[in-house]
């Protein structure tokens, strides 16, 4: 038989076929599993049982549960770092290592630091590393080398990661026998239900622990219960999944795969079971000492003899069928140690007992022999559970399987809002105040037992389709709660040490003990100082030893304690399912590909991409330069559809502008253009553009493109409340704009075919004309931003293309150069127009910024008017003015930099350009009001600290006359 | 007065034509490609790179097929993407809408938002609030709803429907097959199945985080929805849908393929 030499016959290895052979390496060695094996299955298979090195002192361990549950199972597969070696399978070629050694896994240099723990106390980082000044630096790279896991591959190939959406009315999470019974229970209303497992395949307990005494797990009531399952196709069943988040309004999310799942449920059904939990005794992490339920999936999952001789420890009845598994496949039990003062007398135990299995009663194990190379099990030592210095007993043994209690595994329960409450009676935690919409059933309920956890299953199930809105005739009773199944033997401790409690973090009962006597009585600050719990396995293992120490030690009642928070993730997410297949929406005009097939480089304005200009990029200034030449000397083309638009439309259209735009409009007459600029109740300008009247009761309405997305939602909210009779409508994607700019933009105009007439008397400067332009409908707006002459066309999107098109081929003749967003601040700074946004902040006034002539005075109300007139009242601290330099300078100053007076700083730089027109570099900045007059000098401090002198100069810089725009 | 006239809120085709169900093929389909007109599609160029064949329709070159009309036909069963962008539509809103256009013969329900109902002719008006409706053309623009309403829309505003152009302002997609429910599940937070979300439901909502209008509307007996939103982020769109059909199989599909089903016997 292949497969390794711990391979068990058929029946066993319920999950393996034995048929399909894998291969697959470990630490460079090959070995040879079966399909349906997991890493540490077909390693044990193959008699390798070490998998990890601890974290602190790189201690040698190997899978405690099977389960993907501990951190001591994490391995490394290629580049992924942190995979559960208890639950990933094994694939062809697979090339798995062992994390966090230096070395080799057997040999590993770094285990020498258990011989200095004595150096490393608990809360030992509080306190070191720190002193004497400076030293921080060396440590820190000493622990950035130590500390972590796994190995972060920066050239890891991307991976795809994405995240989708379910929904359903009661979802169940564990598909145990208690989740497959409330599944069931749950589908019969009629409700959808998702049946969400961890593991490949359903079944829970019943799949792997024995059920009678002398047969084997429950094989027939399983398979009942899958063919009732597939009866339903109101019932989805959804293995392989972890849910890891349990959220508000009953939000899951659950990981499958490469894919994070969003699961929306009208009820939620927690069947996650309990957690077997360790013992403390010293050397209590060997490789060889596992959990009960580990060696059964073992035997009856993957078909894996989990060791030669045996011993059980065991503080229940289920210790018992461990020892009868064990037995049955020909592991020789060496003894079972049972720590409870009487004899078990159930059907498992008696059965023991007719097999002739030794039972030493009222025993623990006080400690743990490894082999001579410390990478194994190899004999345990007994102690009296009552008495410590009771009898003790050497046993030989290369397997010890514990079984002393549990703790429900309740952290889905508890993000849900659920309590964990320490009681008395199991010395063990109870899932106390769970939320209305979420129930929990079975073991993480308390029954552990299979036909109480059905019953609770079922009661559950029904009470989660009620609560979702089915009928459900009658819901089925809740099982009895009978005697006590479980006592959680904590275990004595040990006077030397290593009986840890948090394997994760290699804390021991004196650790946690030390850090309770310094002063941390409650276990979150015992958490906080020891860091138990924080490892990957969560406290998984470690809250409840952690709580009964603080109850010990303080003396409090276990019902006192409580337990630490349980936060989400509840199992481990990659940063790939956070992050992956994130939506990040971009806008592009319709001319997004003429623009790259002209060289575009392109720059991002919110959501919008758009040209910045035309040019390889290394010739940048350049092609900006060229591009404002040949608008202020030929005709140039720029695509403005980013620009916002509103239609303004009804009997109040007028009045709702002239409240909401400091100009007046309800006089604007018909085929006439108005700037408009928005302040708000502040008096702080947020907006501007022109609005056109198209009609009696018709406004086309222009927005900065930065300013576009917050309006519409800004005009809707004031009309909302003045209720005027007007409708506001956001037409920005609908129509596209272009500017054609220059002198010779009439021209070109006049060579297309067109209804509407372009000379000056037809369409004088700041009117609107509406018609047809190569045979499409366009609204053209003769406004002038850059300063020239130029006709701002908007046209359905759709049209965008061909209407380019044509204007592109008719300026041809006329030196027609297309010019992008940089030319575009060039050209409106040189003629001192400001741009919202940039030469204005969130506090800038229009008084500020030199505005006020865009004010109606003898208007009542516009929002912000009040604000303004008191602010025109006070005195202004600072101005917005136009500066110039001389070329002599040898430097432009950026945007941003500071205007100063001495050791003051007095204003910044909002515009800065060399003018190709000028010749000169030219800007905007704000300085002190008693600076802002032609002529006055004042210094900008550039990036190196030097201070550059400029002249203040009246606005605009060019075209004073404003003769060009009105030609 | 000033050349002023008129600016149509849309430039809906003044001579619609529908296509038959199955597609002529031969060169002079070949031939036909979006630039050949004014209006162009949103997504044409991908359109064009992934092989459509382009017929004329409304004024505009709608995409037909991609080469194989009969697998097609069983991709848009599954799962199948077709740009519907080329066929007209139509928005109204203001208080006056839903009373304007029951006057015009259109059947909507102003009490029932998020709700589709279809006209006679393969129409569909779909009602986006009390006051907000959008006219979808049927699949072969063979009906003249949305020409008729926007030649009115002088009418509509002096009764307080005032038109709203969504030929432009909105792209329009339509995802069809059995996976579409599954596939939007990647995109939207919404639940979308056949037994939430019934036949005539409307949702608007975020698609790929995209503010988007979801109208499910079947072809025949086949699950197909409608998606609308943002025109200037069609390609973002029909990026990411086509990403997220991918696991399913589904691809883009022309308009062909979405006709036969709509002719299909429920």
């Amino acid at each position: 038989m292949s497969g390794g030499t711990n391979r068990l016959p058929e029946p066993a290895g319920s999950r393996i076929d034995r048929g399909r052979a894998i291969r697959f390496g470990f630490e460079g060695q090959e070995y040879e599993g079966f399909a349906g094996d997991t890493i540490a299955s077909a390693l044990a298979a193959n008699g390798v049982w070490l998998l990890s090195r601890s974290f602190k002192y790189h201690r040698p361990r190997g899978s405690m549960t099977m389960a993907g549950e501990d951190g001591s199972a994490l391995v490394q597969v290629g580049d992924e770092p942190n995979v559960f070696a208890d639950t990933r399978p094994i694939e062809p070629g697979m090339s798995v290592t062992a994390q966090n050694y230096f070395g080799s896994l057997e040999w590993d240099v770094a285990s020498l630091i258990e011989r200095f723990k004595w150096l490393f106390p608990v809360g030992f980082y509080y306190k070191a590393f720190y002193r004497p000044r400076g030293i921080w630096n060396y440590w820190e790279k000493l622990i950035r080398q130590t500390a972590g896991l796994g190995r972060v591959a920066p050239a890891t190939p991307r991976r795809y990661f994405d995240k989708a959406y379910l929904f359903c009315d009661v979802a169940v999470v564990g598909a145990g026998p208690a989740g497959m019974a409330a599944a069931l229970e749950a589908a019969k209303s009629g409700a959808e239900v998702l049946l969400v497992e961890r593991d490949p395949q359903v079944g829970g307990s019943m799949s792997y622990v024995r059920s009678a005494p002398n047969g084997n797990h429950d094989e027939q009531a399983l398979d009942d219960f899958q063919e009732q399952l597939s009866t339903f196709e109101n019932l989805r069943m959804m293995a392989d999944a972890t849910c890891t988040g349990l959220f508000t309004d009953n939000l899951l999310s659950l990981v499958r795969g490469n894919r994070l799942y969003k699961l929306r449920a009208k009820s939620v059904v927690v069947c996650a079971g309990a957690l077997g939990q360790p013992a403390t005794f010293r050397s209590n992490d060997l490789p060889g000492i596992v959990m009960g339920t580990a060696a059964q999936r073992l035997i009856n999952h993957y078909g894996v003899k989990p060791g030669r001789r045996a011993v059980m420890l065991t503080s229940d009845d289920d210790g018992y069928g461990v020892a009868l598994d064990l037995d049955d496949s020909g592991v020789e039990v060496a003894a079972i140690l049972d720590t409870r003062r009487g004899a078990a007398t159930g059907p498992m135990a008696s059965h023991a007992a007719e097999r002739g299995i030794r039972v030493l009663v009222g025993t623990t194990v006080h400690e743990a022999t490894p082999r001579p190379d410390k990478l194994h099990l190899s004999a345990v030592l007994t102690e009296q559970a009552t008495d410590a210095k009771g009898m003790r007993e050497r046993i030989d043994c290369d397997l010890l399987c514990i079984s002393v209690g549990s703790t429900p595994n309740a952290s889905l329960l508890c993000q849900s809002g659920a309590k964990l409450q320490m009681t008395d009676e199991t010395g063990s935690f109870a899932v106390r105040a769970i939320p209305p919409g979420v129930f929990a059933a079975g073991s993480v309920n308390g029954f552990t037992e299979i036909d109480a956890a059905v019953a609770d299953g079922r009661r559950a199930g029904g009470e989660s389709a009620q609560h979702a809105g089915f009928d459900v005739l009658e819901i089925p009773r809740a099982p009895t709660p009978g005697r006590v199944e479980s006592q959680y033997w904590l275990g004595p401790g040990h006077p030397h040490g290593l009986d840890f409690v948090d394997f994760d973090e290699d804390l021991t009962v004196g650790d946690i003990k030390r850090g309770i006597a310094e002063g941390f009585e409650d276990v979150e600050l015992v958490k906080r100082y020891t860091a138990a719990g924080m490892g990957p396995s969560q406290g998984r293992h470690s809250a409840l030893a952690t709580s009964r120490l603080v109850a010990q030690v303080t003396g409090r009642r276990l019902a006192d304690v409580g337990a630490t928070t349980m936060r989400p993730p509840a199992y481990p997410e990659k940063f790939g399912h956070l992050a992956g297949r994130g939506f990040n929406p971009v806008r592009h005009t319709p001319l997004q590909h003429r623009h790259l097939e002209a060289g575009a480089q392109v720059m991002v304005a919110g959501l919008w991409v758009r040209p910045a200009f035309y040019g390889p990029r290394h010739r940048r200034s350049e092609s900006i330069n060229d591009e404002v030449r040949a608008v202020r000397q030929r005709v140039g083309l720029i695509d403005v559809s980013t620009l916002g638009g509103f239609e303004i439309r009804g009997p109040d259209a007028g009045e709702f502008l002239n409240r909401i735009y400091t100009l007046s409009y309800d006089r604007l007459r018909v085929g006439r253009v108005r700037y408009a600029m928005m302040i708000d109740d502040t008096g702080v300008v947020v907006d501007d553009g022109v609005a056109a009247r198209l009609g009696r009761n018709h406004y086309y309405v222009t927005a900065s493109t930065s300013g576009a997305e917050q309006l519409y939602p800004s005009l809707l909210w004031r009309q909302a409340q003045w209720r005027l009779d007007v409708d506001i409508s956001d037409v920005t994607p609908a129509y596209c704009g272009l500017n054609i700019a220059g002198p010779a933009s009439r021209a070109v105009l006049q060579t297309l075919e067109s209804d509407i007439g372009f000379s000056r008397e037809d369409f004088p400067y700041m009117t609107v004309r509406t018609g047809q332009l190569v045979g499409i409908h366009v609204r053209i707006l003769r406004i002038g931003f850059v300063g020239e002459l130029g006709y701002e066309i908007h046209a359905p999107s759709s049209n965008a293309e061909a209407l380019w098109d044509a204007l592109s081929d008719a300026g041809r003749p006329f030196g027609l150069r297309f010019f992008g967003l940089e030319a575009q601040r060039v050209l409106r700074l040189e003629k001192g127009h400001i741009i919202v946004g940039q030469d204005t902040d969130g506090l800038t006034s229009p008084l500020e910024a030199g505005m006020e002539w865009a004010l109606g005075r003898r208007k009542r109300y516009y929002v912000g008017k009040r604000t303004l007139d008191i602010l025109a009242r006070k005195t202004l601290t600072r101005s917005l003015v136009g500066y110039q330099l001389s070329d002599t300078e040898g430097r432009i100053p950026e945007e941003g930099h500071l205007v100063v007076r001495g050791r003051e700083i007095v204003g910044r730089v909002t515009s800065s350009a060399w003018s190709p027109t000028l010749g000169r570099p030219i800007g905007m900045a704000y300085v002190a009001p008693e600076q802002a007059k032609p002529g006055e000098t004042v210094q900008i401090k550039v990036q190196d600290g030097r201070l550059l002198h400029a002249r203040v100069v009246p606005l605009p810089f060019y075209d004073a006359l404003n003769a060009r725009q009105e030609l | 007065m000033h050349g002023l006239c008129r600016f149509r809120s849309t430039t809906l085709s003044t001579r619609a034509r529908s296509f038959s169900a199955c597609p002529t093929q031969g060169p002079e389909l070949d031939r036909i490609l979006p630039t050949a007109f004014t209006r162009r599609g949103f997504v044409c160029r991908r359109l064009v790179a992934a092989g459509a064949r382009f017929g004329e329709l409304a004024e505009a070159a709608v995409p037909l097929d991609f080469g194989d009309p009969a697998s097609e036909l069983e991709l848009a069963r599954k799962l199948g993407l077709a740009d519907l962008s080329a066929l007209p539509r139509i928005g109204f809103k203001g208080p006056g809408t839903m009373d304007w256009l029951s006057g015009k013969g259109v059947v909507i329900d102003g009490a029932k938002p998020n709700w589709s109902w279809r006209q006679e002719g393969g129409a569909l008006a779909v009602s986006r609030s009390y006051s907000e409706a959008l006219i979808l053309s049927d699949l072969g623009a063979s009906g003249n709803l949305c020409l008729e309403l926007d030649a009115a829309s002088e009418e509509a505003q002096a009764a307080k429907a005032y038109s709203l152009p969504r030929y432009d302002g909105l792209f329009w997609f339509a995802l069809s097959g059995v996976e579409s429910s599954k596939c939007l599940a990647k995109l939207c937070g919404v639940d979308l199945r056949s037994r939430s979300f019934s036949d005539g439901a409307v949702a608007q909502t975020f698609v790929a985080s995209l503010s988007a209008i979801v109208v499910r509307a079947d072809l025949g007996s086949t699950l197909s929805f409608h998606l609308l939103g943002d025109s200037a982020s069609a390609g973002y769109f029909w990026d990411c849908t086509i990403d997220a059909m991918d696991e399913f199989g589904g691809g883009p599909v022309g308009l062909s393929s979405l006709q036969a089903l709509g002719a299909e016997v429920e």
